[in-house]
């Protein structure tokens, strides 16, 4: 067991903070996948309107990867494909029957098969999906040998649910999804957990390495994590999984069906009783926020408040969420308020421009908090980011979309969520994260 | 206040595309959210924000600016009199120095002002804050006995070619309100050196700065000849809290710190290129004094801690070097970028027998040099991670 405890970041002190209680939500009635949240995926759907489904079975393939499919988050009907702008698939919506039926694969064993046939058989059930590599942060490629695979069993991500609470109970399933990954790696599985985690689910495995990290956020970001404990180099490639996916694989294994469960956590200023709700991957936002929030205009965002995304016209969650965020839509004009002495109510800030101190249950809305400008270089960006990377120069890189300049500053061992706190710090009101996603899309686009 | 809002919401529409003033917008959009903060949404993640924006920052500088205006007004009062014989009082030397600081101010805001809006309008972008600091910086680098016009040309030099002619605030190579002071001290220098212009008094009135005292003698220690000047009082505690000629928000180092920990404490400042710039100048003035003997130079002599409270030295390391866009923005570049001005600072005021002063040309030529600071920097934590890859 080793020690991770950084210093730099920041934990938001944001209202809503999720209770550990698990709330009552109405029952999931149908559900959905949303195929354009995958990066650098061109999904072929095989399914269309009206057909019926399993609960595991494929909805559509990649067309560059056919071997990759995205299996059926619920048995039923599909009931609506939902198309965007330039037919992007936006989403697959299925209406679930009140008996689900599951596609049922043949389990294997995992101490008895060697790896290749481990990936096939993740493939043949339609999970893969389920793991990602860094760089780029997209769905790994089954040809490649990652040198290590990071499961980060502490979510540092405001209003984040405690996987030390969420995974209790759960020791046997999580134990064979960790079996599983360690036979993909030639390397090491690293599993980071809280300083204080004591769910044994967390702390008794024997395939893993165990980190036990402490500090603000991101500390708890798998990027961070890589980039302290097993650098990426050039050529190289980690995998990564989401702790409740690697609950999802174990039990697929035990079980030879697709248990799309998962839990959440709701939460932010706009929710009146912010807790855990026991869901299902794709499941309705509408299903788990209702009555659950303030009176007034607010903004519904899946995930978290910095990296996630405000639901529009597809209310589901995505594959990889694990919270539903709420906060207030405000229009407020403060009368000269950039003269305002401030105060810890109306006034979150980490540059000590303000009077007072910053509270630890700030109610944010989605005001900009000011005018987009140039970048102006005041430290905001460094004092978050936890990484000997140099953001400056990064984002500068970019700007001048030098792709070898970028690779040699490091952009390959961050994405967005990583630097998503220089955003919400920059006093310019850059978004740092969506230029370094910018900036992979151009290495992705001209590899 | 709601009156003020609704009225702004019945012109706002004559001002977007479409309306007759549209091309006067950003002039509007300005005064708007001058008035009020902007409601300005966040799109995508983040999708809440930090209450700090760039107007908030340049108040800040204002602000640490104040303490050193104040006392430059007052002292431009006090030299007055002290020049002409008359015991004042206080208030009456405040109000005839801000009789002498206030048409400075306005020229400059009225000037820079007029090519802030101007730019933005030929460009089509946002009025940017900066000149809120550049617009009082530049009458504090100034005598006060600066003849308006050349404020209103130096200006608009600092702000057309300075900063303007870059893309504004945030691209400049050189600091706007050094660029204006530099353009005066080569285009007029009879108005900004020498040692007839920094009293506001009878005409003919000669008295030289502390700098200029040491500048024009040979083989004697500065510390002696500072001592035996009557006409003002040079010595060092004086000369830290600021009663001595000079330009006008520059004299008091007191007001200087103060100003300087409000920038610290409010991390708008950066300490690195402060503190980088004491220990460069101390250091360097440290190697001069024991070069002193060998020379005639009494430049030489100045003992450290009399060369941070003379001249521009300390206002300069505070206010000008730390201009985040025209420093280094990586924190090991801030470092030398700070200790190089210090050592050039110390270096000019010696060995630059013409003009004592050494802080605005050395900073001018840092700022022309930060970027190959950074480049290095850069480049070092780029060798690191080559290594890594290599092992």
């Amino acid at each position: 067991m080793t020690y991770l405890r950084l210093k730099k970041g920041h934990d938001i002190g944001i209202a809503g903070i999720p209770e550990k209680t698990y709330i009552e939500a109405g029952s999931v009635k149908s559900v959905a996948l949303l195929p354009n949240e995958f990066l650098y995926v061109k999904p072929k759907l095989l399914v269309k309107e009206g057909d019926m489904v399993k609960c595991g079975d494929p909805l559509f393939i990649d067309k560059q990867n056919p071997n990759i499919k995205w299996a059926s988050p619920g048995g039923g009907i599909v009931s609506k494909i939902q198309f965007g702008p330039r037919r992007v698939v936006q989403s697959i919506e299925i209406t679930l029957d009140e008996e689900e039926s599951y596609a049922q694969y043949d389990a294997i064993s995992i101490a008895d098969s060697d790896r290749q046939k481990l990936i096939d058989k993740i493939l043949e059930m339609n999970l893969w999906p389920l793991i990602r590599q860094r760089p780029f942060n997209k769905i790994a490629d089954p040809k490649d040998t990652p040198k290590s695979i990071f499961i980060s069993g502490c979510n540092t991500a405001p209003l984040a649910g405690d996987n030390n609470y969420i995974l209790d109970g759960c020791d046997e399933a999580f134990n064979v999804g960790l079996a599983l990954l360690a036979k993909l790696t030639e390397g090491d599985v690293h599993l980071a957990i809280h300083e204080d985690a004591n769910s044994t689910s967390l702390t008794s495995n024997d395939n893993v390495r165990i980190h036990r990290i402490n500090g603000p956020h991101p500390v708890g970001n798998v990027g961070i994590l890589i980039y302290h404990m097993d650098p990426l180099n050039p050529h190289e490639v980690v995998w990564t999984c989401e702790p409740q996916h690697v609950l999802t694989l174990g039990r697929a294994f035990l079980t030879g069906k697709y248990d799309p469960a998962m839990t959440i956590t709701i939460g932010g200023p706009s929710i009146e009783n912010p807790g855990y709700i026991k869901t299902r991957v794709g499941a309705p936002v509408e299903t788990l926020s209702q009555g659950n929030i303030k009176e007034g205009n607010h903004r519904l965002i899946r995930g978290d408040v910095l990296t996630g995304k405000a639901i529009t016209n597809v209310p589901y969650l995505g594959l990889y969420d694990t919270s539903l965020s709420c906060i207030p839509e405000s229009h407020e004009r403060t009368f000269i308020g950039w003269l305002k002495p401030g105060s810890s109510k109306r006034i979150y800030s980490l540059m000590q421009t303000y009077f007072g101190s910053n509270s630890s249950q700030f109610s944010f809305s989605t005001l900009l908090q000011g005018g987009k400008r140039a970048l102006i270089p005041f430290n905001a960006w460094e004092d978050v980011l936890p990484m000997d990377i140099l953001p400056n120069p990064l984002y500068r890189a970019i700007l001048a979309q030098d792709i070898d300049e970028m690779e040699k500053l490091g952009i390959l061992e961050v994405v967005e969520e990583d630097v998503a706190l220089c955003s919400f710090a920059c006093p310019s009101k850059i978004d740092l994260g969506g230029a370094i996603r910018q900036g992979l899309d151009q290495i992705v686009k001209e590899d | 206040m709601k009156f003020i809002k609704r009225l702004h919401d019945q012109i706002r529409p004559k001002f977007e595309d479409g309306g007759s003033w549209h091309v006067m917008h950003p002039l509007f959009e300005a005064w708007d959210t001058f008035m009020f903060n902007t409601d300005e949404q966040t799109e995508t993640g983040p999708h809440i924000r930090d209450s700090v924006d760039i107007k908030r920052v340049m108040i800040i500088v204002v602000v640490a600016l104040l303490p050193a205006t104040i006392f430059g007004i007052l002292n431009t009062g006090y030299q007055e009199a002290l020049a002409a014989g008359l015991h004042r009082t206080w208030i009456a030397n405040f109000l005839s120095g801000l009789q002498l600081f206030v048409p400075i101010v306005l020229v400059s805001y009225a000037t820079g002002g007029f090519w802030e809006v101007l730019f933005s309008i030929v460009r089509k972008h946002k009025v940017d804050e900066g000149f809120l600091v550049t617009g009082l910086l530049i009458p504090l680098i100034m005598p006060a006995t600066i003849p308006l016009w050349q404020v209103v040309v130096a200006t608009s030099f600092g702000v057309v070619i300075g900063k303007m002619i870059f893309g504004g605030t945030g691209m400049n190579i050189f600091n706007p309100a050094l660029t204006a002071r530099a353009f005066i001290f080569f285009a007029y220098p009879g108005n900004i050196s020498g040692d007839k212009v920094w009293v506001a008094a009878i005409d003919g009135f000669s008295g030289a700065t502390a700098l200029s005292v040491p500048a024009g003698q040979i083989s004697q220690h500065a510390v002696t000849l500072l001592d035996s000047i009557k006409q003002f009082d040079f010595s060092w505690f004086n000369m830290f809290m600021g009663w001595i000629p000079g330009s006008i928000g520059e004299t008091s180092t007191l007001m200087i710190l103060i100003g300087a920990l409000i920038l610290v404490g409010t991390k708008v400042g950066s300490w690195r290129v402060m503190v980088g710039g004491v220990i460069g100048l101390v250091l360097t003035a440290v190697i001069m004094n024991l070069a002193a003997p060998y020379s005639t130079n009494s430049m030489l002599t100045i003992p450290s801690h009399y060369h941070l409270v003379m001249g521009g030295f300390m206002f300069g390391i505070v206010f000008m070097a730390t201009d985040p866009v025209s420093a280094c923005y990586t924190n090991g570049g801030r470092w030398i970028y700070g200790i190089l001005i210090g050592f050039l600072t110390v270096i000019i005021r010696s060995v630059n027998p013409a003009y004592p002063e050494g802080t605005m040309l050395a900073i001018l030529l840092m700022n022309a040099f930060s970027p190959l600071i950074d480049y290095f920097v850069v480049q070092r934590n780029i060798k690191k991670r080559v290594a890594r890859y290599a092992q």
